[in-house]
């Protein structure tokens, strides 16, 4: 009992020397492929390749194919007149519930359960997260992940990361609360606090990139940049203040693995199910709060209120506090709510921006809950201050450039 | 011909001779002393290193690698 | 020996990346998340087996290269193996990095928990020219060790039956056979030769 590691380690020697012999084994194309994508002057153009045909896929199929080609006309050109003809006594609570504005043209503006609700859930979020799964599937399962951490690990240490950070990051991208999770594969308390954090603030979830395709479809890149501008200078800023170490990278890197067709369809059918189970009656209940507080004239009061806040600092109407509200519910709805409200297209940026960065949507704020509740005071502190600052900064930059 | 793990070069190869730091750590993803291993890639701007030991790659940050002295074939 | 019919607890440790989450799904038909990086798994997946007349309780446990933890998911597996005393643990092994695997298994073994060992990959194995005598490492360590590939499924139902042929091994004896005695008198011992299974 009681071994050393070094005892161990001999043990496991002459255990291994008995039972394991290795052959000659050649290089098989995996493997070239493994060392062209981990290499930099080979690895770094295909990391660019393969995030631009990630987006570019997800943009022209979840996006142009799905939604405008098929989701819209069928929402807006039958759905939509359908339940503003049959649906009784329109001015009633009950037709502004479900149905929305009796004048409506799409079913962004209606803004009824119904409507938008349904409209924003199947014809919009169900297919970009359906795209993004499939082709995140096809990352996770193919290893590949790993290679793109090596290639990722210098920018990342930078911000108080390491390269495996790309994980949780990426995961993000999918859905936040996953990656929340993710983060324990982090070393460091340190580690951890700035990746939740950065996760939280800067990272928009799939559902909120797909309704982004839709609300934002010209200036979707500019929300990205300035979320990825954030991501990094605040992750510096982060890296620098918060007490701790950052280890280095120490990982393994598993050969390429075709994705087993099961494999695929199962994770997209548990992420359809999740979405379907947990996510709609979400968008939903988020249409009949936010509907029931601009009954009762809450938001028009915190709209007054907020307004120097709002117009003043961040330079959008005050009417986006509607919005904000049901981004702690679901960060799509609350895009899908900007599309109602009359402003300006850089204005749209910032407020896009500001859904994206305020709060974590409910979720994920619970999962921050139980995975650090000692820090969440500290990570709350963080993002009011991330959120004042650097909306004002977006603004300052609108107004240099003379589009504010 | 001694040199630290960092400074292997491009598909350079050798036998792991010592290894001065977080031994537990690198000894549990496969490198230990004695085991043979080749330099798959080193990032730019001291950026981590990729090394193949038993056949599998295992990449590590640069101050890692040269804690790791090697043999070279 | 334990009572077989009580329902019995089976942790799954190993390497992260080895296969463990598929085998789960495997075994269990549970929809833990596979993929191919390491750290997939960093919660706790339960799932339940009935094989014959017994019935378990097998829990998914993260991936770690030893229970000396290094991150937090690392923590989680040490954290479930302390609060399963009694459990059995299948320890899965990546075919083509048996030594890691095996250090991580000769930890869980000290702490005298009952043992089983899963050969997985065994398919990877093959393509790498990597040979495993599965019924030499049985005999060694004296616990069953099962050649499975998770992917295919193949050994999956045989490593389901052996579960119950679980054994505490003993280092001391590991290390005679490993000198060439034969202090052995388990139950495995005997079975080497159906255990081992598909060894090349």
């Amino acid at each position: 009992m009681g071994l050393t590691a070094d005892e161990r380690w001999d043990l496991v020697d002459a255990i291994a020397q008995r039972t394991v012999a290795f052959g000659i084994s050649r290089q098989t194309t995996g493997d070239v492929l493994g060392e062209l994508t981990v290499k930099p002057l080979t690895g770094i153009p295909t990391a660019l390749a393969v995030l631009y045909a990630f987006w570019s896929i997800f943009g022209s199929f979840a996006g142009a194919l799905v939604t405008d080609g098929f989701m819209i006309k069928l929402f807006d050109g039958y759905w939509l007149p359908w339940m503003q003809a049959a649906w009784p006594d329109p001015g009633s609570v009950h037709y502004f519930l479900f149905v929305g504005d009796p004048a409506a043209e799409t079913c962004f503006e209606a803004f009824g359960m119904l409507t938008s609700g349904l409209f924003v859930s199947f014809g919009v979020v169900l297919p970009a997260i359906f795209v993004f799964y499939l082709m995140m599937t096809l990352l996770e399962d193919s290893g590949y992940l790993p290679r793109l951490a090596v290639l990722m690990d210098t920018l990342l240490h930078k911000i108080g990361l390491h390269g495996y950070a790309i994980v949780p990051a990426i995961l993000g991208l999918g859905c936040n609360v996953p990656a929340v999770t993710a983060t324990r594969t982090l070393e460091t308390k340190k580690q951890r606090f700035i990746m939740m954090t950065l996760l939280a603030l800067f990272i928009p979830c799939g559902a909120q990139l797909g309704i982004m395709l839709q609300v934002v479809p010209d200036t979707v890149g500019w929300v990205l940049l300035y979320l990825l501008i954030g991501f990094v200078v605040f992750g510096y800023v982060l890296s620098r203040v918060i007490p701790g170490s950052n280890p280095e990278i120490l990982i393994d890197v598993p050969p390429y693995r075709w994705p087993q067709r099961a494999n695929v369809a199962k994770k997209l059918w548990n992420k359809t199910r999740g979405f379907l189970t947990n996510a709609v009656p979400f968008v939903m209940l988020g249409i009949l709060i936010v509907n029931i507080l601009y009954l009762t004239g809450f938001i028009g009061w915190l709209a007054d209120l907020a307004a120097p806040l709002f117009v003043t600092w961040f330079g959008v109407p005050k009417e986006t506090v509607g919005p904000l509200l049901a981004a702690f519910l679901r960060k799509d709805l609350a895009v899908a709510q900007l599309a109602t409200i009359p402003m300006t297209s850089y204005q749209m940026i910032t407020a896009v921006v500001l859904i994206s960065i305020y709060f974590p949507c409910v979720a994920t704020f619970a999962m921050m809950v139980r995975e650090g509740p000692r820090q969440l005071l500290a990570a709350i502190g963080v993002l009011a201050a991330v959120v004042l600052i650097y909306g004002g900064l977006i603004h300052a930059v609108g107004i240099l450039l003379g589009v504010a | 011909m001694h040199k630290r793990l960092s400074e292997l070069a491009f598909g350079e190869s050798g036998t792991v001779r010592d290894i001065l730091a977080s031994r537990h750590e690198l000894n549990c993803l496969g490198v230990r002393v004695g085991k043979h291993l080749t330099m798959i890639t080193r990032q730019p701007i001291k950026g981590p290193v990729v090394v193949a030991v038993d056949g599998m790659e295992v990449a590590m940050g640069l101050e890692t690698a040269g804690c790791v002295s090697v043999e070279v074939d | 020996m334990h009572d077989h019919h009580d329902r019995l607890t089976i942790l799954m440790m190993g390497n992260p990346n080895v296969g463990k989450s598929a085998l789960f799904n495997r075994l269990t038909g549970a929809n833990a998340v596979v993929s191919n990086y390491p750290g997939t798994t960093v919660d706790v997946t339960k799932g339940s087996l009935r094989k014959d007349r017994h019935s378990y309780e097998i829990i998914d446990v993260p991936g770690a290269y030893s229970l000396e933890a290094r991150d937090a998911a690392e923590e989680v597996a040490v954290r479930i193996l302390d609060t399963h005393p009694d459990a059995v643990v299948m320890i899965i092994l990546d075919a083509t990095r048996v030594e890691r695997g095996l250090y991580l298994a000769l930890e869980v073994i000290e702490r005298g928990a009952p043992c089983i060992v899963a050969l997985n990959m065994m398919d990877v194995a093959q393509d790498k020219q990597i040979a495993v005598d599965t019924a030499e490492m049985q005999r060694v360590l004296g616990i069953p060790v099962v050649a499975t590939t998770a992917i295919s499924a193949e050994g999956v139902k045989h490593l389901a039956d052996m579960i119950r042929k679980a054994q505490v091994a003993d280092l001391s004896a590991i290390r005679s056979r490993l000198n060439g005695q034969e202090p052995d008198q388990g139950a495995v011992a005997r079975c080497a030769g159906c255990g081992g299974g598909g060894c090349r």
